[in-house]
């Protein structure tokens, strides 16, 4: 409502403002003076005590520094239901023939994403793995390499830069196609890459059997005293001479520790499950522990007795 | 020969294999040789060389087309050449107009023992870290490139040390003697 000048009128006439079609119209002679005005009040309503985790002030997900323009653009997707089959592919086909130099980059962080989605992984690991990749990406010698592996190898290295290392079976167990070797070749090829340029930055220490003690247990349901002996006896046998690989002894000492607790034991294949590591090995691992064995398993957890019924192996 | 190293622990490493190459100087018909010869074998589709085989000194070669030759199991230098003379005696037998060019040695391989177990771990987080590669689930020993000169060894728990990539002798008695006196601050 307000005072206007009408042209057809030709004076000052009373205006009506029409919120719901945006138009100022003159009211004695009907004419349409502006339309499309734009409402410059508030969109949405702010409450103090609800905080929400949408704030519709920002848009889009984070910039990701990785990606050549932020990750600002604009990706159309395939519609899964087949409304308007034929307009919305070719606009994707549009989408997809644009000159975008982040394609790859953009697919290999993807199947980062799903591979540690599998494994559980923190977003620190996922972003440390495509902080490797796009700095292996930038040598462009890495062409011809088996994709699959060198992702693999980015999650491996990420995992044991942050001192969560995941045996190089459990990352086999989440990439496709890609073997324990292919991801030993490739990750020897990623330390090189990256200490060629930056000149021997590459941190990462070795596995201790002690690192993997905490997952294995809970993935087989061990009570917290279990756990807890198991990671005092791993941190002892360190000190023997036991020529065996971290993962073996872990498997092994879970083994141990569990025939003697009394509640339900895990047979050979669940521990061989959980653990990645062949029941034939974790039999000869036992036969190189079990000399060891009183000296390795902490009193306060089991008796003399008790070990002296552990079956010889 | 070279003199004898002064290592204060008395080991000195044994070759195990010398891997050497000579240039024959013609050009060869493998078809010919494989038919001609009797310890030869001559897969086209799988490899595209004559694998030959003599038994004194115990060597195999790889005997390629354009007239190069691999020799490769022989226990000294001296018996390397003599072997890769054998088989360029075989081919000049056969007819082929074989001259014995550019004998070289390219890899020798050699291991000892320490006597005493090392621990790798420990190694791999000095100052020697640069260097080493040790992951036990890859591979149970630790790899160390050593850059002067430039060869790998490989260091194993037991004190088993496998030396290889010296193209001399003096090479891999000047890496052991390198190696030595590291491997000993990490006996077990």
């Amino acid at each position: 409502m307000g005072d206007a000048f009408c042209s057809d009128c030709k004076r000052q006439t009373e205006v009506v403002f029409d919120h719901s079609a945006g138009d100022t119209v003159c009211s004695e002679c009907g004419l349409v003076l502006e339309s499309h005005s734009i409402d410059e009040t508030s969109e949405w309503r702010t409450f103090a005590n609800e905080s929400g985790d949408n704030d519709p002030v920002r848009v889009g997900g984070p910039t990701n520094p990785l990606l050549a323009d932020g990750g600002l653009s604009t990706v159309i997707a395939k519609p899964n239901g087949g409304s308007g089959e034929f307009l919305s592919s070719s606009l994707g086909r549009w989408q997809n023939r644009g000159s975008n130099p982040d394609r790859g980059l953009i697919l290999a962080f993807k199947t980062i994403a799903t591979m540690s989605d599998r494994l559980g992984l923190v977003a620190t690991i996922k972003d440390r793995a495509n902080e490797i990749y796009k700095r292996v990406e930038d040598q462009k010698s890495s062409r011809g390499r088996n994709q699959d592996a060198l992702l693999a190898a980015c999650l491996y290295i990420a995992c044991r830069q942050e001192d969560k290392p995941r045996t190089v079976k459990e990352i086999c167990s989440v990439a496709n196609g890609a073997t324990k070797k292919e991801i030993g070749r490739a990750k020897e090829y990623i330390v090189k890459q990256l200490g060629l340029e930056t000149g021997q930055s590459v941190e990462m220490g070795t596995i201790h059997a002690g690192d993997f003690m905490r997952r294995f247990c809970s993935n087989l349901g061990m009570n917290n005293q279990a756990v807890k002996a198991a990671q005092e006896a791993v941190q002892k046998s360190e000190e023997f001479d036991i020529r065996r690989s971290p993962i073996s002894i872990a498997a092994a000492v879970i083994y141990i520790i569990t025939q003697l607790s009394e509640e339900k034991k895990p047979s050979l294949k669940d521990i061989s499950g959980a653990t990645g590591v062949a029941e034939g090995t974790i039999r000869n691992s036992y036969k190189d522990l079990y000399p060891h064995v009183l000296k390795i398993i902490p009193s306060w957890f089991a008796k003399e007795e008790d070990l002296k019924n552990l079956c010889s192996p | 020969m070279a003199a004898r190293r002064n290592n204060p622990s008395g080991i000195v490493p044994t070759i195990q294999n010398i891997v050497s190459t000579v240039d024959l100087d013609c050009v060869l018909d493998l078809n010919h040789i494989a038919l001609h010869s009797r310890n030869s074998e001559y897969f086209p589709k799988r490899f595209s060389a004559v694998i030959m085989r003599i038994k004194d000194p115990k060597t195999t070669a790889l005997i390629f087309a354009s007239g190069k030759m691999v020799c490769t199991g022989a226990k000294t230098e001296a018996q390397s050449k003599l072997a890769a003379r054998k088989f360029a005696r075989i081919i000049q037998k056969l007819g082929f107009p074989a001259k014995f060019r550019d004998f070289r040695i390219q890899n020798i391989v050699a291991s000892c023992d320490v006597q005493f177990t090392i621990r790798l771990e420990k190694f791999a987080c000095t100052s020697h870290g640069a260097f080493s590669t040790y992951e036990p689930e890859l591979f149970p020993g630790l790899i160390y490139r050593m850059k002067q000169p430039k060869l790998v060894l490989l260091i194993f728990v037991s004190g088993n040390v496998v030396i290889a990539g010296a193209k001399k002798r003096d090479d891999f008695y000047t890496a052991f003697d390198n190696i030595y006196p590291v491997l000993a601050e990490f006996k077990k």
